[in-house]
């Protein structure tokens, strides 16, 4: 007897496809954010960055499984059935609740607004799928933060931020809240993750103030190679941010992902140029050619399987001709030159995530259908749905672009007010949202015990050794008891030094 | 002529480079330096084992002056580099008995 070991509701291709995206998500923050921001640091910072991003990763898993995910895609708070102001509020939010127990875990997916197609994968698909999406955000404004936000507040701001903010977010545009309800489109994140992410940033980075001035004239990135390598990840990492969001391996998921990299292809080469023609120098630049990739990335995540390719080429060079524009000018007037956005994340993700969910409402393409066994690719099929975008220039008229524009206007509000006020709450219970001034100046050592590049000629192991295999550390030569600072009257106290001690047995720490 | 040496915390040396350009020294040279002094070092933490530092990352500053001039370029680095804590460094002075300049073959005060 044939045994098939899964529902009669899974298809193993879209489970696949949407473990395999997710996966790729997730790389897209470890190593890629962590390694890209690691690498865009100081010396004395990178550890320090790559620790919040790996910390801000795990914090998320956690929120999302207990509580989060319900309230991005769960129930709405308020029951359906409601219009006007007051619809606005029933589906503000989902209700959270946990999805860790079996069932939570292994019956289908389902949104319970309705999808046009069921979903062909068990809940732990789209819950992990949707997590890396959440994940990645707080890791993205991270860029505007480092370098002086306290790890405490860090540790903080992250759940608070996912539970009041990305939440809210996402179940008004993705899981049937009320922007969705109105048309306002955003296929992989453009308005929910990146515009979001660089309003939280600037406004974060406004609260808690400058990096070190000392910092600000030496912030030099502490290794190209490390950033080149966390961007090539970030690059083909996006095939599964915006190839995962039609939730079928069909072919939708590939247009979105050939689209993705045309933006992205075009979107680099136009930053590389515009340095050329119009910079200073007058020279191409590898971290241009990132920062235009980044752009492109970006711009095409709101509308990736909803435009053609030409739309794709159009949408990559318009967004990273403004965002380039953005990043040499605009940054030098009000608000933008007055806060210390440490590595540009309200023009790289902010900027470019709103140009894109606009471009949307001109280069939308109803030919492009997501879903479908109906529309105009699907005639010969039965009607199962069909979800397409119709902007400006291919006969939708305005209605898609106001659309876009009317949310976009609430993330950006929304996001900096709940954002702020977020802040002032962490501020309270983790006493300040710095670091002290004297902890800055050293960087990693200060907060971490750690450097990124360790210096072992100099570092000598005290104490006792915790793994088998080593014998106990050989006395300090003797100049090392001598002349460091000791507290007055106190004698040589230290045990850890000091060549007039016999060896000590194990257990000196 | 004297050899002004220099050890400086390494935040300090733009503060120092510019409070000599101001007196008109003419160049100088620098290089990473590790050392210690009443300065306690750092101990750092890697995978639970721990390693003391007492070497804390240095400036060494050297700068060739005319005799006449030393003194206010010590002074000018004492200023510029104090915080008054700790770990600020030394300066010392040596006599230089010669100087020449690779390029012309210049000597003495000509090859400052």
């Amino acid at each position: 007897m044939h045994v098939i070991p899964y529902p009669t509701w899974l298809n193993p291709g879209d489970n696949t496809w949407q473990l395999v995206t997710a996966t790729l998500v997730g790389l897209m923050s470890l190593p890629g954010i962590a390694v890209l921001y690691g690498g865009l640091v100081q010396k004395k910072w990178a550890v320090n960055t790559m620790l919040m991003a790996f910390s801000g990763f795990a914090i998320v898993l956690i929120v999302w499984v207990l509580w989060g995910f319900n309230q991005g895609f769960g129930n709405p708070i308020g029951g359906g059935g409601h219009t006007g102001i007051s619809g606005f509020f029933h589906n503000l939010w989902g209700k959270p609740s946990p999805i860790a127990n079996h069932a939570g875990e292994q019956n289908q997916a389902y949104l319970p607004e309705g999808t046009l197609v069921p979903f062909h994968f068990p809940t732990a698909s789209f819950a992990y799928f949707q997590v890396v999406f959440a994940a990645i955000t707080p890791l993205l404004f991270l860029g505007s933060v480092l370098s002086r936000m306290k790890f405490k507040a860090w540790l903080l701001f992250v759940p608070l931020w996912i539970t009041f903010v990305y939440t809210v977010n996402a179940f008004l545009l993705w899981g049937g809240g009320w922007w969705a309800h109105k048309g306002a489109v955003d296929y992989s994140g453009g308005y929910v993750i990146h515009l979001a992410a660089g309003v939280t940033g600037f406004v974060a980075a406004w609260v808690i103030g400058p990096r070190l001035q000392r910092d600000r004239q030496h912030a030099l990135p502490n290794s190209l190679p490390m950033i080149m390598v966390g961007a090539g990840v970030l690059w083909l990492g996006w095939n599964g941010f915006n190839g995962g969001d039609p939730f079928y391996a069909g072919v939708d998921a590939a247009s979105a992902v050939l689209n993705t990299n045309l933006a992205t292809a075009a979107a680099a080469l136009t930053w590389v140029l515009m340095d050329m023609w119009f910079l200073k120098q007058r020279k191409p630049t590898l971290l241009g050619g990132v920062n235009g990739m980044i752009v492109g990335l970006v711009c095409i995540t709101p509308g990736a399987g909803w435009v053609n390719g030409y739309g794709a080429l159009l949408e990559g060079v318009i967004a990273s001709a403004i965002v380039w524009v953005a990043w040499n000018h605009l940054s030098k007037v009000r608000p933008f030159n007055r806060v210390d956005d440490a590595l540009g994340v309200v023009y790289t993700h902010g900027i470019a995530g709103l140009v894109g969910g606009l471009l949307v409402g001109f280069f939308g393409d109803p030919k492009m259908v997501e879903y479908g066994c109906s529309g105009a690719n699907y005639t010969a099929v039965g009607k199962c749905g069909g979800f397409s975008v119709s902007g400006l220039f291919y006969g939708g008229g305005w209605h898609q672009f106001d659309w876009q524009l009317v949310a976009a206007l609430w993330v950006i509000g929304f996001t900096a007010v709940a954002s702020f006020v977020v802040l002032q709450v962490v501020r309270v219970i983790t006493r300040g949202l710095r670091e002290p001034d004297e902890v800055l100046e050293v960087g990693d050592l200060a907060i971490h015990d750690e450097e990124a590049y360790p210096e072992d000629r100099f570092a000598e192991r005290v104490g006792a050794f915790a793994m088998a295999g080593i014998a106990v550390g050989e006395p300090s030569p003797p100049l090392a008891s001598e002349g460091r600072q000791v507290p007055a009257g106190s004698a040589e106290s230290s045990a850890r030094s000091s060549a007039s001690q016999a060896p000590e047995p194990t257990g000196g720490r | 002529m004297k050899l002004v040496v220099a050890v400086l915390k390494p935040f300090k040396l733009d503060e120092v480079k510019e409070a000599l350009k101001t007196l008109g020294v003419q160049g100088m040279t620098v290089t990473e330096a590790q050392g210690f002094g009443r300065q306690r070092g750092h101990t750092e933490v890697y995978r639970g084992a721990e390693y003391e530092v007492d070497f804390v990352p240095k400036i060494r500053m050297e700068v060739v002056v005319d005799d006449a001039q030393a003194d206010e370029v010590v002074d000018a680095v004492v200023r510029a580099a104090a915080t008054g804590k700790i770990g600020d460094g030394k300066v010392w002075v040596v006599p230089v008995d010669q100087v020449v300049r690779v390029r012309t073959g210049e000597r003495g005060r000509d090859a400052l």
